[in-house]
C-alpha cells in the first residue's frame, strides 16, 4: 500500500493545563488506534523550531524563520489505499481536530509509481 | 507500554501545576511568581509532548516536578543577584532543592497549598480578584477559563491578576500562615472566597457550561483541604457540609440542555446520596457554640436533602432557620426563601403577602425566581390562572433562553391540566 | 545521540534530461550513500522524495490543494539521521546536498526522540 507523510503545521493552542491534558489524551488515543489498526506506520515526532539551513553552496545558516502556521511543526507516516483514504485519516488526527493543518503527501519512491 | 490503560487522573495537569507553583513560590518568593508560572507551563508542555508519543511515565508527578525544578533552577542560576543572595542566607541551590523535594511530597504538599490559599485571599485585593487568583493559582485554571468562570473579558482578568501580584509582591507578602491574632479574620475571607466561588459554579445562569461543575469541585476540594488543617474552624466544616449538600443535587438541577429544573420538579433519586452522607458527617463535626450563616445554611440544605419529597420536607424547621439567618444577616434572599418555606408549610396567605412586599425590594427587582415563587404559592392555592400570570411575569424578567424554556414548560403543564379539568367537567 | 530530520527545500524544477549513464551514476551514488550511512549508523531512514502534488486538511476539515512547488512552504523530500548535535547533523546534510543537487536542506531536531 502507498505511504503518505502527514506534515503538521500550526496548533500550539494549548496553553492551559486542562487543554494540554485533553490534547495529550487525543494523541495517545489516535496513536493507539492507528498502531493497532496498522495504518500508522510511524507516529512521528515534533520538530524543534530552531534549526539550520544547509545551502547549495554548503554554507550553513540559522533558520527557518517562519510563522508558526508555515513552520513544519512535526510529522507522522501512514499507509493507506489511496490519497482519499489518507485524507480521511488526516481529518481524524489530533492536529486537525485542535486547529492546525495537516499536509498530506505521497512518498514518491524511486521504484514505485504512485498516483 | 499499553497506553490506553495508562491514563492520567482527571485534572492532573491543573493540580500538578498548582502544587508546583505553590511550592516554588514558597521557595523563591512571590516576586518571582511570573517566572515560576512560565517555567511550570513549559514543563507541562514538555510533559505533554513527550508523553503523547512515549506514553505516560510510571511516576508522572515526579517527571513534571523534576522538569519544572530544572527549568526554574537553570533560570535562577543565570540571575547574578540570586547567587549572592543565596550565599548570604547560607543556603545553596542543592539544599534548596532538597527542601523543595520535601515540600512536594504527598504528606507535605497541603502546607504549601494552604499558605498559597491565604495569599490568594489576601485582604489587599478585592473579592473578585481573590477569586480570580485562587482559580488561576490554586486550581490551575488558564486565563480564558478564569474569564469564563467569572463571566469577564480575558483582558480584564489578566490586568487584575497582574495588578494583584504586583501589590502582593510590593507589600512583601510571604507564603506564611497568618498569626493567631489575624487567623480568624483571614480565615473568614477565605471562607467567603470559597463560598462565592462555589456559588459561581452552582448558579444556573450560565446554562450548560461544563466549567460550572469544575468550579464547584475546586471550591469543595480547597475547602476540604482547609478542613484537614488545624487552622480551620467549625465554620470551615459547616461550609464544606453546605457545599457537599448542594453538590449532591447538582446533576438533578439542570437537564442536558442546561435548562433549570426547580426543586419541586427534581428527581430525587438523581441526588447523590453518598455526598449527602458525607455532608452530614461534616455538619456533625462542625457543631459549635456560635453557629455561623454557613451552619444554618448547611442545616437548611440538609433538611432538603433528607426529605423524600417536597410535601414531606420540614418546612417549618426551614422557616425557623431562615429566621435565625435573618438575625445574623439581613438579606432579601433569606426573606424570599423564608416566605417560600412559610407558603409550603401551609400558610399561603402569609407567604403571598411577604412575597408581594419583596417585589418592591431593590435587590430583587428583575429577579425572575421571585415571580416563580409567587406562581408556586398560587398553585398551592389551586389558583392556576394567577400562577400562569406570575410565570409570564417571571419570563419577562429574564433574557436567558434556558430560563424561558423552564418557564414555558411550567406553563404548558399548567394549561394542559386546565384543559383536562375543562374536558372532565363537561 | 539526537535525531534530525532533513527537509528538502527548493531545487524542485524538473531536472534536465539525464542520459542513461547519468541516471545510472546517480543511482549508484545514492545506493552508496545509503550503504555508507547504514554501516556507519547515522542513517535512520533514507527517506523519499514527496509527490509534487499534495493537499492540506484544514481545521474546518476542508481540503485544499497545495502547497505548490514554487511556494516557500514546499517540502520536496525528507531524510532522518542520527547525530550527536546540530553541527554534526549539518555536516551529514552536506553529503545529501551533493546527491540531491540544487535546493537547500532544512535541518530540524526531533523534539522527543531518545527518551
Amino acid at each position: 500500500m502507498p505511504k503518505y507523510m502527514f506534515v503538521y503545521r500550526g496548533c500550539e493552542n494549548c496553553h492551559e493545563p486542562e487543554e494540554m491534558q485533553k490534547f495529550m489524551q487525543l494523541w495517545m488515543d489516535w496513536i493507539q488506534v492507528g498502531e493497532e489498526a496498522g495504518w500508522l506506520i510511524d507516529k512521528g515526532d515534533g520538530l524543534e523550531p530552531d534549526g539550520a539551513i544547509v545551502n547549495p553552496d554548503l554554507s550553513i545558516t540559522d533558520g527557518p524563520f517562519a510563522e508558526s502556521k508555515e513552520l513544519v511543526g512535526g510529522y507522522s507516516m501512514v499507509e493507506a489505499a489511496n490519497i482519499a483514504a489518507a485524507i480521511e485519516l488526516a481529518k481524524g488526527s489530533p492536529i486537525a481536530v485542535s486547529g492546525g493543518t495537516v499536509e498530506v503527501r505521497a512518498l514518491a519512491n524511486v521504484e514505485m509509481a504512485n498516483e | 507500554m499499553n497506553q490506553s490503560t495508562n491514563q492520567l487522573v482527571e485534572h492532573f495537569f491543573r493540580h500538578e501545576s498548582a502544587k508546583l507553583i505553590a511550592v516554588l513560590t514558597r521557595a523563591f518568593g512571590l516576586r518571582r511568581i511570573d517566572l515560576i508560572e512560565d517555567m511550570v507551563q513549559v514543563a507541562m508542555m514538555e510533559a505533554m509532548n513527550s508523553w503523547k508519543l512515549n506514553g505516560i511515565p510510571p511516576n508522572p508527578s515526579a517527571w513534571i516536578h523534576l522538569a519544572a525544578k530544572n527549568r526554574i533552577l537553570d533560570s535562577l542560576r543565570r540571575e547574578k543577584t540570586f547567587a549572592k543572595a543565596m550565599a548570604l542566607s547560607g543556603q545553596t541551590l542543592a539544599s534548596q532543592e532538597l527542601v523543595i523535594d520535601q515540600w512536594l511530597e504527598d504528606e507535605h504538599i497541603a502546607d504549601s497549598l494552604l499558605r498559597m490559599m491565604f495569599v490568594c485571599c489576601h485582604p489587599l485585593n478585592d473579592r473578585q480578584t481573590q477569586i480570580a487568583l485562587t482559580l488561576k493559582t490554586l486550581c490551575g485554571f488558564g486565563l480564558s477559563e478564569v474569564a469564563r468562570a467569572l463571566l469577564l473579558p480575558i483582558e480584564t482578568v489578566k490586568k487584575r491578576i497582574q495588578r494583584a501580584k504586583k501589590s502582593l509582591a510590593g507589600a512583601k507578602v510571604s507564603l506564611e500562615l497568618p498569626d493567631d491574632e489575624q487567623l480568624e479574620q483571614r480565615l473568614d475571607v477565605v471562607h467567603d472566597v470559597l463560598y462565592l466561588m462555589f456559588n459561581e459554579g452552582y448558579s444556573t445562569s450560565r446554562g450548560a457550561d461544563p466549567i460550572r461543575s469544575d468550579i464547584c469541585e475546586e471550591a469543595a476540594r480547597l475547602c476540604h483541604l482547609l478542613c484537614q488543617n488545624p487552622c480551620s474552624s467549625p465554620a470551615t466544616k459547616a461550609l464544606l457540609a453546605l457545599m457537599l449538600f448542594h453538590a449532591s443535587r447538582f446533576e438533578a438541577r439542570t437537564d442536558d440542555l442546561g435548562s433549570v429544573i426547580l426543586l419541586e420538579d427534581q428527581c430525587r433519586s438523581d441526588w447523590d446520596h453518598q455526598l449527602i452522607g458525607s455532608a452530614q458527617g461534616w455538619l456533625a463535626q462542625s457543631k459549635c457554640g456560635q453557629p455561623t450563616t454557613y451552619h444554618l445554611e448547611a442545616t437548611i440544605a440538609m433538611l432538603h436533602c433528607i426529605a423524600p419529597c417536597i410535601k414531606k420536607t420540614d418546612w417549618s424547621g426551614i422557616s425557623a432557620l431562615y429566621g435565625r439567618l435573618l438575625e445574623l444577616h439581613n438579606s432579601p434572599m433569606y426573606e424570599l426563601n423564608q416566605a417560600i418555606a412559610i407558603g409550603e408549610s401551609g400558610a399561603t396567605h402569609e407567604a403571598l403577602t411577604r412575597l408581594m412586599q419583596l417585589k418592591d425590594h431593590p435587590k430583587l427587582e428583575g429577579y425572575f425566581l421571585l415571580d416563580c415563587a409567587i406562581a408556586r404559592i398560587h398553585l398551592l392555592e389551586d389558583d392556576t390562572m394567577k400562577a400562569v400570570d406570575s410565570y409570564l411575569m417571571a419570563r419577562s424578567k429574564t433574557a436567558a433562553v434556558h430560563e424561558h424554556e423552564l418557564i414555558d414548560k411550567k406553563i404548558r403543564k399548567l394549561t394542559e391540566i386546565t384543559q383536562d379539568d375543562r374536558t372532565q367537567s363537561h | 545521540m539526537d535525531r534530525f530530520m532533513f527537509l528538502q527545500r527548493g531545487g524542485c524544477e524538473d531536472p534536465p534530461e539525464l542520459t542513461a549513464q547519468q541516471m545510472e551514476a546517480g543511482m549508484k551514488a545514492w545506493m552508496d550513500w545509503v550503504k555508507n550511512g547504514t554501516e556507519e549508523g547515522w542513517l535512520v531512514d533514507p527517506g523519499s522524495p514527496l509527490s509534487k502534488t499534495g493537499v492540506v486538511v484544514n481545521p474546518d476539515m476542508s481540503v485544499t490543494d497545495g502547497p505548490f512547488a514554487e511556494s516557500k512552504e514546499f517540502v520536496g523530500g525528507y531524510t532522518v539521521v542520527e547525530a550527536p548535535d546540530m553541527a554534526a547533523a549539518c555536516e551529514l546534510a552536506k553529503q545529501t546536498i551533493k546527491l540531491a543537487g540544487g535546493g537547500k536542506i532544512e535541518v530540524r531536531k526531533f523534539a522527543n526522540a531518545g527518551e
